[in-house]
């Protein structure tokens, strides 16, 4: 589980983040989401630290990540995965050594036992035979599977995600959402999803933050995102002339 | 005030480069491949440039000191002192903070502008010193070898200039090569290349590391490391020969 308690961040004066407090819970996948712009992966890049936030708390399972020293911070982070925007595999590493990396650095295994376990991550995100294939080879849903399985190596307790559907195509983007929530539930970790993909919201959102303007606007799951009568919220999430058809189909079928 | 706060970041930056290792057989084996990329792969251009640069020395010398009563093996002797005092200290290290300087600013800066050094942070590694301390190691080793291999290639390049050119005879210019050795010249010649390896290897890095933004970003943290490396290296030039001569 993760804890924020009014995290605030400003950039040259200006606030980023303002007071915001939320919980996240394990086992569940808690999506941030928001209008570009919003503050979204400042947030979350925040809850890692890889942002110094000015004020407020960030609990790892009670433990205050702001407060740590270099050494304990590098030990939380061993229990942490990230799925970045662009994948940020490491274009001088192939597809097997990219996942093979962090078991190198910190895990005693044997060469035998690292080819397996690369074997299965790579399995369970669904690739195979593309082990020697470099990332400027792979297209950008591999990269993000890629990504994924390398998060996934040293079976993390924390998974994040910043935008794992941005510049996929729709039958792609849902299989990466089915992959993360199927992670999330089978090796029960607490998953935090920066998204502005309404598909995955309602898909996959145990937990819904929306953010407006580095504000929390409203916090709730993927039944309640439909009727909510937040202004922003329902501007955000029925932006297309589409999905106001969907829901107001929806709400016929509810009431009859 | 930009060029003290550069300065505080360097140094900050450099404290975390010599933190203890996660792992030392992964660093081990980074170092071998900086050692094949930066300075296995400068071998090439280092060879002709000194090759070159020994026979111009050695034609300029004898074209500018044609006077009888100077000895001819002032040539040779001329030739060997100007690559090993400077031409293949000073002036190779200016040529490396141009080839792996810029190498290593445009590599680093690409990882931080595609979050690669973030993803290491992530995952627990100090990025900081991974990405920096194999390349601070290898280009400081490989910098006197390259010193050593450049002046020797000078003189081969004396060698075949001069008496092809008839202003010498190969026995003329072999006995410059062997007179009036000072062995002093070579230590401090190293010295000065172990400086200027460190600071090839570091002030790049440390412009690649904080790059922000894009590609563009990249490209002026580029060559911003090669214009400061070459300021740096010129200035230490100056103070070691001024500390190492006096």
């Amino acid at each position: 589980m993760i804890e924020i308690k009014k995290i605030r961040k400003s950039f040259e004066n200006r606030d980023i983040i303002k007071d915001i407090s939320t919980v996240f819970e394990k086992g569940k996948t808690n999506l941030i989401i928001g209008q570009s712009g919003s503050g979204k992966t400042v947030l979350l890049k925040s809850i890692v630290r890889l942002i110094e936030v000015e004020e407020g708390e960030i609990l790892f399972d009670g433990r205050d990540i702001r407060r740590m020293n270099f050494r304990d911070l590098k030990k939380l982070r061993q229990e942490m995965g990230m799925v970045f925007q662009g994948g940020a595999l490491f274009d001088s590493l192939n597809v097997a050594d990219n996942v093979r990396f962090p078991m190198d650095m910190f895990t005693n295994m044997t060469a035998a036992e690292k080819n397996r376990h690369v074997d299965f991550c790579l399995d369970r995100v669904n690739i195979k035979g593309s082990h020697h294939l470099f990332p400027s080879e792979i297209s950008g849903g591999m990269r993000k599977r890629v990504s994924i399985a390398r998060a996934i190596a040293l079976n993390p307790k924390y998974l994040f995600c910043d935008e794992p559907n941005s510049g996929l195509d729709p039958v792609t983007s849902i299989l990466i959402d089915n992959l993360i929530k199927e992670i999330t539930v089978e090796f029960d970790i607490t998953t935090l999803i920066n998204t502005h993909d309404m598909n995955s919201v309602m898909e996959i959102g145990d937990n819904i933050l929306f953010i407006s303007t580095g504000e929390k606007s409203w916090e709730g799951n993927s039944t309640q995102v439909l009727f909510t009568r937040n202004k922003k919220l329902n501007e955000f999430v029925f932006a297309s002339p589409l999905s106001k058809r969907i829901r107001d189909l929806k709400q016929r079928e509810d009431d009859e | 005030m930009k060029i003290f706060n550069d300065i505080g970041n360097y140094f900050l930056l450099m404290f975390r480069v010599f933190e203890k290792p996660e792992k030392h057989s992964i660093y081990w084996r980074q170092t071998i491949m900086e050692i094949d990329k930066l300075g296995i792969q400068s071998i090439g251009i280092v060879a002709i440039i000194s090759v070159f640069m020994g026979g111009i020395i050695t034609l300029q010398l004898t074209y500018n000191m044609t006077n009888p009563l100077m000895p001819t093996y002032l040539i040779g002797l001329g030739n060997r002192d100007t690559l090993i005092l400077e031409f293949s200290c000073t002036i190779l290290s200016l040529m490396l903070a141009g080839k792996v300087g810029s190498n290593i600013a445009s590599e680093i800066g690409s990882m931080r502008v595609t979050e690669q050094i973030d993803s290491l942070e992530l995952m627990g590694v100090n990025s900081a010193s991974f990405l920096i301390l194999p390349k601070i190691v290898a280009v400081v080793f490989i910098s006197p070898i390259l010193f050593i291999f450049s002046v020797f290639c000078g003189i081969i390049g004396g060698l075949i200039a001069g008496p092809s050119v008839g202003v010498v005879t190969v026995a003329q210019y072999m006995s410059g090569i062997r007179t009036m050795f000072v062995p002093h010249y070579v230590s401090f010649s190293i010295l000065k290349t172990l400086v200027f390896g460190f600071l090839i290897a570091t002030v790049p890095s440390y412009w690649g590391y904080y790059v922000q933004g894009g590609a563009l970003e990249v490209g002026k943290a580029s060559t911003r490391s090669v214009v400061s490396t070459s300021i740096l290296i010129l200035f230490f030039d100056l103070v070691l020969t001024q500390l190492l001569f006096k």
